[in-house]
């Protein structure tokens, strides 16, 4: 046996050099003149770290396959002392460390590399905060949350993980509001916070049970235990005793509430469309290509805690075949592009989740990285285009840019085939194999879920793929087919006043008014500002710096936007087009081996559980497999796309789609409220969580503060009372005393004369009166 | 001269009244005296309190530096002096929060300026000197002192109610103090049935643990009840925590940020000092009420903050909550709980602090603390926004700063013990979150109006009083492991105190060092479960004690590297 780990120097470097370029940006940025400079750190600290991991990733590769992994200790983050957990007492001491391995890899791999794309692409999408003094701000927080995103991949221990995890969080928060003038986007930022926060509160209870079960927060010792725990008969904890399975059951569930929050499952999702409040560049690259798919790669991670609890599998397949229909079909009826792409990232992750629910990991990680491709160069290329058209976001008003935006639209379309799992896009690859276990699994009677759920699962998988090439295809017939409506060529009068206007809005677009081309030519060497263009003119890419006006003017065309914008598009759209081969069928190999089979799941098989091999049911018949392949991206896809098509291009006047709303008002609406599940939770949980928050003022403020002060009172009153009681009880009965002795004393004053044979008398009076009495007794 | 000893210490602590009994000295025109001779002295007594922290032996559970003078030898009074690791961390915390409450004083402070100055140094030393007393009596003295500036600093630099406020912390602690006293002269009055000594030392206290245990049920009860609502007066723990609102609105900026920080750490140190090692048993007699008001506190505290209309507001009843968190990890009563509940008080003194601090701030701009006044600050207070979103961020407990660290070993610990109580509590967490980012965006976030507008940013001198925190913050976040180590010790020590052989179970450690080798190869199926069940959990078990199946063979191979 080879070892299990190998020690590595650099590792911390991966992190720590998008740290140090935030670091930097951070705390100069604001007085750099030249954002240039700002750029440089930026995208060089991104970039470096995109070549180490490269590195690393090569070394990996070199390494025998059971030991493909790599680490580093860099401090001990924080030892608390003995805590008794399951077995005994257990001092283990959490450490700030990293682990390379085939799983974080790949995954530091997509972070680093689209990071270092999409940070690329926001220098020119955000050109215009180069001149407003926050566009350091904006680059600072990309590079912080490339460290947190980071940490969350490569740490070697779940604390971490949840470490990157919030830090992940609050970048988010930071970049969701990065407009924070905006209401808007302010009460977005908080929503995802608090709503991560949700998830977290499953999470941390999660690994506070693996905590008590495994006395361990480190992967590799929870890995190298497992089994032994899996296999105990029994673990009693808290005086509760129950298999294995059942407690692994609750760790898992816990987790996967996490998972919701961070990766925007059912019941948590609703922050992710309302993210799309921040710059595009921030949904490409955390509300689509990494922070949402956390909750993938910690059950990845995970894997073995998952294996080993059925229940918590279908919980996590329920979930998330749900999540795929419902989600896709919200996008349905979205008008906002990124809306749509919002809806369609949301269902994708439901798919992942699916995979995973349906035990086959490496499919559900696979689908991560082809949707990362994909819809990041969806993101971008929205972004292209909303910057394009001035900042616009409604569809209605788009139209027609396939002639105006080339690249970009010839991105965008080949990413739509990718989503639509069109043969051989990578999409086809990934969903089709996470549809395809799913349906195995009920094949097979239930692999691990029972066969119902999985079957229930598939038919809403299939009808979700089947809204996601709808959606997709209407998205790219409504934007890039057409006219453009948005200079007022409009025959069907299908523009609107764009509600979408503004949400991810720059601020005040202060520029002159001048035709780009004319411009070009005129100020492209002139130009000193950095106020960045949308270039038509390709040759000239490298001269930036021409300011130009997006004005709203009728008659005036969007046009393809400058290399630093179309290239990043294009990278990932090339890559959502061949990714797929990586994780070439098995089956597909038997009758086409062009590319060596299944390299992703072989490559990731070292780090997931493997049960015994036992056989449940029978194999699928290999004609099932190519038939369902056949029929998904020959008829079931193209039919969706071939529908989208009919109604949004075939017809330029959207008569159709009207009709339909026009024969289905409800469903109509309902669907375009998405369900009106906002409104519900706003009902149903946060107004009466503030009402009870109000009321318990009310018993602070009126109960428990009051009987402080009445405890004052009646303190007050006593005191009163004691003084009255004083006037005239106590001290009253001294002055009664006084007075009584006064007025005696006239009576006995008398009796003291002064005169001796009165004493005399009285004398011989009381010496009578003493014998008298004596004589009597 | 400057070596850690008893000497150095009692000069760190009375440095400051020195320096008040010097300023007494001045003429009461000079501010500008007033202002640098007491910061100075403040940074003086901090800095030779550092020395502590560099000589402190973290190894040893015992008392250190400890020396005892007679004092009232009659009764057993002695004036004795020393700490442990508990009490330095307070006691540094103290040192370290002085400086910064005097600098943030310079503006707000805008009359009498000799008294206010005179009575935070007195201030000072008084919470120093509970820190370090190793005597119950001398223990008494200190807490009740130190009330007494605390009342002149709110009734006199106060805000409208200030004389309400004052008197109301005056006398609620009071109260509190005097059923303490009655414990502490039950036990002393046991003490002397028992061993026929008079002796008010802590020591001695603490060694009447098992004869306490041995009398009957109500009577130790009734003495827990006793210690603990005079200390939860003073953290203040649900239902006896209404003053606190109170007392830090009406409070000037420094008074608030020393109430929090320091003020409410001598409630949750009496729990740590006195009633669990004195009266361990007691305390678990009555260890689910408390839990039950813990818990109580961090949700009620919560939910309460988050429709306040006054930022301080928002913030004192946010003080609630965090210590709820505290005491919650206190009455776990493990290593984990204790020493999270110990880190939570230095990171609430850090963060409550810095947020104090930042409400003064725009309190001295403004002169109004409503929330609905504000918004759109980040705009024009870049800087500002800043320091104020990373005491937000530490505040609720985000990672990478002091709270998260604090926070998660509270949970962690409380979860060993309780995992109910650790589940409510972390719901707790959630609502953190929305009060204070719900603050923090009607008050940064948004439109600007024009009076807004013309706020400045931070000036220097405002810079370098936050600039401590903030560093302090991140320090405990990323690298908590030195102030762990201090308390490590002592912690063991006392959870000895309350659980006897708690430290003695099965260690596991070798177990998961083996595992750890194992590591990814633990994930392939073991050849002899081949015909096993399913998921592998119906085989044949192999008992706990072996959970690692296979032994890794000796690893003679070289470093990874790149070959």
């Amino acid at each position: 046996m080879t070892a299990a780990s190998h020690p590595s120097s650099y590792l911390w470097l991966i992190p720590f050099l998008p740290f140090f370029g935030f670091l930097i940006n951070g705390l100069s940025g604001r007085k750099l003149r030249n954002t240039k400079v700002v750029d440089f750190f930026a995208l060089g600290s991104v970039g470096v770290a995109f070549l180490l991991t490269l590195w690393h990733f090569i070394q990996l590769a070199g390494l025998p396959a059971d030991g493909r992994s790599l680490h580093q200790t860099l401090w001990t983050w924080f030892d608390v002392g003995g805590a008794r957990v399951l077995g005994g007492l257990t001092t283990y001491k959490v450490a700030w460390a990293y682990k390379f391995d085939v799983l974080s890899g790949c995954m530091a791999l997509l972070v680093s590399g689209a990071g270092f794309l999409i940070h690329l692409f926001s220098t020119g999408y955000m050109a215009e905060e180069r001149n407003d003094g926050r566009y350091y701000r904006f680059m600072a927080y990309l590079n912080l949350f490339v460290f947190s995103m980071l940490n969350l991949v490569l740490g070697a221990n779940i604390l971490m993980m949840f470490l990157g995890w919030e830090g992940v969080g609050l970048c988010s928060y930071l970049l969701i509001g990065f407009y924070f003038e905006k209401e808007f986007a302010a009460v977005a930022g908080k929503k995802a916070f608090v709503t991560n926060r949700i998830g977290d509160f499953g999470f941390m209870l999660g690994f506070f049970l693996i905590f008590q079960v495994f006395g361990t927060l480190d992967y590799d010792t929870l890995m190298g235990s497992v089994r032994g725990i899996a296999t105990l008969p029994a673990i009693t904890l808290y005086g509760h005793t129950a298999s294995p399975t059942w407690w692994f059951n609750v760790i898992g569930c816990c987790l996967f509430v996490g998972a919701m929050g961070k990766s925007a499952q059912i019941p948590l999702y609703v922050w992710l469309p309302d993210a799309m409040a921040g710059p595009t560049p921030v949904s490409a690259l955390i509300h689509a290509a990494t922070m949402v798919t956390s909750g993938l790669y910690m059950i990845t991670r995970l894997n073995f805690i998952y294996v080993n609890a059925p229940v918590a599998l279908a919980v996590v397949l329920a979930f998330g075949s749900l999540t795929a229909f419902v989600a896709a079909t919200m996008g349905l009826a979205q008008y906002d592009i990124k809306k749509v792409l919002a809806y369609s990232t949301v269902s994708q992750l439901g798919f992942m989740f699916m995979g995973m629910g349906a035990g086959a990991f490496s499919a559900g990680m696979f689908h991560v990285f082809t949707h990362a491709f994909f819809k990041a160069s969806l993101f971008l290329g929205s972004g292209a285009v909303i910057a394009a058209c001035h900042h616009e976001q409604d569809m209605r008003n788009m139209g027609g840019l396939k002639k105006l935006m080339p690249i970009t639209a010839m991105s965008m379309i080949l990413a739509t085939f990718a989503i639509a799992g069109i043969f051989p896009f990578s999409g086809f690859f990934s969903k089709d194999e996470i549809l395809w276990k799913v349906f195995e699994g009920w094949y097979q009677h239930g692999h691990y879920t029972g066969p119902t759920l999985n079957l229930v699962a598939w038919i809403l998988g299939m009808l979700g793929a089947f809204c996601t090439a709808f959606y997709m295809t209407r998205l790219i017939a409504m934007t890039f087919y057409g006219n453009y409506r948005g200079a007022g060529d409009d025959p069907y009068n299908l523009t609107v006043q764009s509600e979408a206007h503004g949400h991810d809005d720059h601020a005040a677009h202060g520029h002159g008014g001048h035709d780009a081309h004319d411009a070009h030519g005129a100020h492209a060497h002139a130009a000193v500002h950095e106020d960045h263009a949308h270039e038509l003119d390709q040759a000239h890419n490298h001269h930036t710096d021409n300011p130009e006006d997006h004005d709203f003017v009728a008659g005036h065309h969007p046009h393809e936007v400058s290399w630093r914008m179309w290239l990043p598009v294009a990278i990932l759209a090339g890559l959502a087009v061949v990714g797929g081969f990586l994780n070439y069928p098995e089956s597909l190999h038997r009758i086409l081996p062009i590319v060596p089979a299944e390299l992703f799941s072989k490559w990731i098989e070292p780090l997931l559980y493997q049960t015994a091999p036992v056989h449940h049911g029978e194999h699928v018949p290999p004609a099932i497999e190519y038939g369902l392949m056949a029929w998904a991206t020959l008829v079931w896809a193209p039919a969706a796309m071939g529908l989208a098509w009919w109604i949004y291009k075939v017809d330029p006047s959207w008569s159709r789609a009207k009709a339909f709303v026009a024969r289905f008002p409800n469903l109509y609406r309902w669907v375009n409220a998405k369900y009106y599940v906002d409104e519900f939770y706003e009902a149903a949980l946060i107004e009466p969580i503030k009402r009870f928050s109000a009321q318990l003022w009310s018993f602070d403020t009126w109960v428990v503060d009051g009987m402080v002060n009445g405890a004052a009172r009646v303190t007050l009153l006593w005191a009163r009372l004691s003084h009255w009681i004083d006037e005239y009880l106590v001290d009253g009965t001294v002055d009664l005393v006084e007075y009584i002795v006064q007025e005696t004393s006239q009576v006995f004053r008398g009796v003291q004369s002064g005169r001796v044979q009165h004493y005399a008398f009285v004398m011989i009076l009381g010496f009578l009166v003493i014998a008298f009495w004596k004589f009597l007794v | 001269m400057f070596t850690a000893n008893t000497t150095l210490m009692l000069v760190a602590t009375f440095l400051p009244l020195l320096g008040a009994l010097v300023l007494l000295l001045v003429p009461k025109d000079q501010r500008r005296v007033f202002e640098i001779g007491s910061l100075l002295v403040m940074i003086a007594s901090f800095l030779l309190s550092a020395i502590f922290w560099f000589a402190y032996d973290r190894t040893s559970d015992a008392v250190q530096w400890a020396h005892a003078w007679n004092w009232i030898p009659a009764i057993g009074v002695k004036f004795s002096v020393g700490m442990d690791g508990i009490s330095l961390l307070l006691w540094l915390l103290t040192t370290f929060i002085g400086p910064i409450a005097i600098a943030c004083s310079f503006s707000s402070i805008t009359e009498r300026h000799k008294e206010y100055y005179i009575w935070m140094l007195v201030l000072q030393t008084a919470m120093l000197g509970v820190f370090i007393t190793q005597d119950m009596f001398l223990f008494y003295l200190f807490w009740e002192v130190m009330l007494v500036p605390m009342y002149f600093l709110i009734a006199i630099w106060g805000g409208p109610q200030k004389l309400y406020a004052a008197i109301k912390l005056f006398l609620y602690t009071l109260a509190g103090g005097v059923l303490m006293l009655v414990a502490i002269l039950a036990i002393y009055f046991l003490q002397h049935q028992a061993t026929g000594a008079y002796d008010f030392s802590l020591a001695s206290f603490q060694a009447m643990a098992p004869i306490i245990a041995q009398q009957s049920k109500t009577y130790q009860i009734l003495l827990a009840l006793a210690f603990f609502i005079g200390f939860a007066i003073k953290v203040p723990m649900f239902p006896f925590h209404t003053w606190l609102p109170d007392a830090h609105v009406q409070a000037p900026t420094a008074g608030s940020v020393i109430l929090a920080a320091i003020l409410l750490k001598m409630g949750t140190y009496g729990f740590v000092r006195f009633l669990l090692p004195i009266l361990p048993d007691a305390t678990k007699m009555l260890l689910k009420p408390f839990l039950i008001l813990s818990l109580i506190g961090i949700i009620y505290g919560a939910l309460v903050a988050m429709i306040q209309k006054d930022m301080k507001k928002l913030v004192a009843y946010s003080s609630v909550s965090h210590l709820g968190i505290c005491m919650l990890g206190l009455f776990a009563l493990n290593p984990y709980g204790i020493k999270g509940g110990m880190l939570q008080m230095i990171n609430h003194g850090i963060s409550t602090s810095g947020l104090f601090l930042a409400v003064g701030v725009v309190y001295e701009r403004r002169h109004t603390r409503m929330i609905a006044d504000f918004g759109g600050l980040s705009k024009n207070m870049p800087i500002y926004a800043t320091i104020f979103m990373i005491m937000t961020m530490s505040s609720l407990g985000l990672p990478l700063l002091n709270g998260f660290i604090g926070e998660g070993v509270v949970l962690m610990g409380a979860f060993q013990a309780f995992p109910w109580a650790a589940v409510v509590a972390t719901l707790g967490i959630i609502l953190g979150a929305a009060y204070l980012l719900w603050m923090y965006q009607r008050v940064m976030f948004g439109s600007i109006t024009p009076v807004n507008e013309k706020m400045a940013d931070l000036n220097l001198r405002e810079v370098l009083y936050f600039a401590p925190l903030v560093v302090v913050a991140f320090w405990i976040g990323m690298y908590p492991k030195p102030v762990m180590d201090v308390m490590d010790a002592p912690v063991k020590k006392l959870v000895e105190q309350i659980t006897p052989g708690f430290h003695a179970a099965q260690a596991l450690a070798a177990q998961q060092a083996a595992a750890a080798k194992v590591g990814m190869q633990g994930m392939a199926a073991p050849a002899h479960h081949e015909e096993s069940a399913p998921a592998g959990h119906e085989a044949a078990p192999a008992g706990h004690e072996a959970p690692v199946h296979e032994t890794p063979a000796p690893e003679t191979h070289g470093h990874g590297g790149g070959h």
